[in-house]
């Protein structure tokens, strides 16, 4: 006996098997048979197309399991952290961090990796800078839409991303109606341990061309820094002054036919004043850049504190081009590069407007 | 009416494809093979479904089914094949996970060679996608697989199968349906062809998103892939999507835990010298892997049934899998 004879043929392991007489009167096949053009009799008395193959109820693979208590009754032993963010944060907060998280229909984590129960103790703790830290003052919301999906294109500055965090902060708390507004952030970001893990739990996502497809198509606000590492990198005697823009954020809005709402952050370029980038010894560490501030790396890394400085953040009328030209224009780069510059102009001026009323208002 | 070859159905999703199939008016007969002998599960559905034992990673079991009279008596005209989702892969198969790939490569072969077979349906894995730190967070089907010679084996050979099936989507005669499924979890919180998982690495600060499925949600979407008119790739996930962290099994608990490279590069080379920095930290151990299923909600109807949630705190912490109501 060969090792294939008791794996293959009619084996003691097959039992009753459906190819085998059954017992004697009328061989299987022929009943199969019969029973096959009795279905194919029904099925196309049936009608036709997708939905009758696809049968419209799932079949029942097991007995029901017990229902479990909801993700909110999972967290009754809240941690020290639940319980500061409940101290630090009022009524009103809760309430509209609520609205905000209601489309997650009481999922622990959104498609990019946010869990609201995180993104509420960082609104906590960020919340106490925005108003005693930075004092932020905000204006123009009128211009973030209610429900509707937009890119906001914002001045980038300060070493440390604050300036993002309080525009995601004051789109909560200033917001009318409250908005969680998506930081994209830089893919070198994503790459460094405990800050990717950070930044995807308080809705912050890793900047690729798919993600804020993704983000454009469920309707969410996308905040863009169109220069990029440059602002940021930027020295004291630079600030305020805009650097090139990038043009993908233009692509974008153009392609999922989104406005563009030009944000002018003042504060942030004074909060870090970068004097020299030394970048030797940033290439020596893998890193963007290596910043040489009054205070870092004098101090070590609370060098790196940003200063108590008052924050301004202005929304300004959004720029409609998907009204005025089609998707395909997103093709074009002179185009892009001619609507990008007309974007970058704007945020400038509203910078501009801003120091100079701080300079005068100081003098 | 389908006639319907399952390949290795003694595994958790094949087992729940055996009950599907079984209650699918549209299919008339399955022919469920597997290594095992005849496994007691499919003792109630004899009258439709027959057990074929059969070693499909030897050349000559499968020659001699396909040329049996048995085989011919079945008249099989789709095959749905399972090769990566056994309870450890590995393990069970005499050559590991890439004479998996072979078997596949074989299997494939000889459908292309029969004309009666007209249906082909892969279940693959998420996993042979490519995660970085610039990768999208949200994986669609056209995204690159991740083709890495020292990455994992496991991953490798399921882009190798993967690729093989690939080969048949244009220009061939045998309709092939590829659904790459997210993690699978089953009703008693194990995981499936989630190769991070298997192994248990974990890296300090870094705590990658996955995907997330109920095995009968993967057994749905096999039957649907089954009867689709449109071949083609489709990923298969449940709504939710966990941090690897929360993602522990009843009876593994998290693996070795190694330092990244930018903290502790001193340490990591102390730990290498020593032997024991794990050899299976790769991407996966840092970046996540969610996909898209927008392709198999359109195309295939593929609607998630069932909730998966993380019950528990600490160690304690564990999976269930609850009937979407």
């Amino acid at each position: 006996m060969t090792s294939d004879e008791g794996i293959v043929g009619d084996g003691p392991a097959l039992g009753s098997d459906p190819f085998l007489q059954s017992d004697g009167t009328l061989p299987y096949l022929l009943r199969l048979r019969e029973a096959s053009l009795r279905m194919v009799t029904e099925a196309r008395a049936q009608p036709q197309g997708r939905e009758r193959e696809l049968p419209s109820e799932p079949p029942d693979l097991g007995p029901p399991i017990p229902e479990l208590p909801s993700f909110d009754d999972r967290d009754e032993s809240a941690g020290a952290l639940d319980r500061l963010a409940s101290w630090l944060l009022t009524r009103a907060d809760d309430d509209r961090l609520a609205q905000i998280f209601a489309p997650l229909d009481g999922r622990p984590y959104d498609d990019f990796g946010m869990s609201p129960r995180v993104a509420r103790r960082a609104l906590a703790f960020f919340k106490l800078i925005y108003k005693y830290w930075f004092r932020v003052e905000s204006s123009g919301h009128a211009f973030i839409p209610e429900k509707e999906g937009a890119i906001l294109a914002a001045n980038h500055g300060g070493l440390l991303p604050f300036d993002a965090t309080m525009v995601v902060a004051d789109g909560i708390l200033g917001g009318k109606p409250p908005r969680l507004i998506r930081t994209v952030v830089d893919r070198w970001a994503g790459s460094l341990p405990f800050v990717n893990v950070f930044y995807a739990r308080v809705g912050q996502v890793i900047g690729s061309r798919d993600n804020v497809r993704e983000m454009l198509g469920a309707k969410q606000l996308v905040l863009i820094f169109p220069e990029g590492m440059a602002g940021i990198r930027k020295r004291a005697a630079d600030r305020y002054v805009l650097q090139s823009f990038h043009l993908g954020f233009v692509e974008e809005s153009l392609r999922h036919r989104v406005p563009i709402i030009p944000v002018a952050i003042v504060g942030a370029d004074d909060q870090a004043p970068i004097l020299w980038d030394a970048q030797p010894l940033a290439k020596l560490l893998g890193l963007p850049f290596f910043p040489i501030t009054p205070t870092f790396p004098l101090f070590g890394p609370l060098g790196l504190l940003p200063y108590p400085v008052r924050y301004e953040i202005a929304y300004g009328e959004p720029f409609r081009f998907h009204e005025e030209f089609p998707a395909e224009t997103a093709d074009d780069p002179h185009a892009v590069r001619y609507m990008a510059e007309q974007v970058r102009r704007r945020i400038q001026e509203m910078v501009d407007q801003r120091v100079i009323a701080r300079r005068t208002k100081r003098t | 009416m389908r006639r319907v070859l399952v390949t290795h159905i003694e595994s958790p999703v094949g087992r729940r494809l055996a009950k599907a199939l079984y209650h699918d008016p549209e299919v008339a007969l399955v022919v469920g093979a597997g290594t095992e002998p005849e496994p007691s599960f499919l003792a109630p559905y004899r009258g439709k479904i027959a057990y074929q034992r059969l070693d499909l990673a030897k050349a000559r079991h499968l020659q001699s089914f396909l040329h049996s009279e048995r085989f011919a008596r079945a008249r099989v005209d789709s095959v749905i094949h399972l090769p990566f989702v056994s309870e450890q892969p590995g393990e069970r198969v005499p050559g590991g996970v890439p004479s998996l790939v072979s078997e596949t490569r074989r299997l494939v072969e000889e459908c292309v060679a029969r004309p009666a077979i007209e249906r082909f349906v892969y279940l693959s894995s998420v996993f042979v996608y490519s995660p970085e730190p610039g990768n999208v967070n949200i994986v669609s089907e056209n995204q690159l697989l991740g083709f890495d010679g020292e990455g994992d084996v496991d991953v490798r050979a399921w882009i190798d199968a993967d690729l093989i099936c690939q080969g048949e989507l244009h220009g061939s005669s045998l309709r092939t349906t590829i659904l790459r499924a997210a993690t699978i979890i089953t009703e008693a919180g194990e995981f499936l062809n989630s190769p991070p998982l298997a192994h248990g690495e974990v890296q300090v600060g870094y705590d990658p998103m996955l995907s997330v499925v109920s095995d009968r949600d993967v057994a749905r979407a096999l039957v649907l892939a089954l009867h689709a008119d449109r071949p083609g790739i489709y990923n298969v996930a449940g709504r939710e999507i966990f941090p690897r962290s929360q993602l522990r099994d009843s009876s593994r608990r998290l693996g070795p835990i190694t330092l990244p490279d930018s903290l502790g590069g001193a340490l990591s080379l102390v730990e290498q010298a020593l032997g024991r920095r794990p050899a299976h930290v790769t991407s996966f151990h840092r970046y996540g892997v969610v996909v898209n299923t927008r392709l198999a909600h359109d195309v295939l109807g593929f609607e998630p049934q069932y909730r998966i949630e993380v019950r528990g705190q600490g160690a304690r912490r564990r999976i269930d899998t609850v009937r979407c109501r």
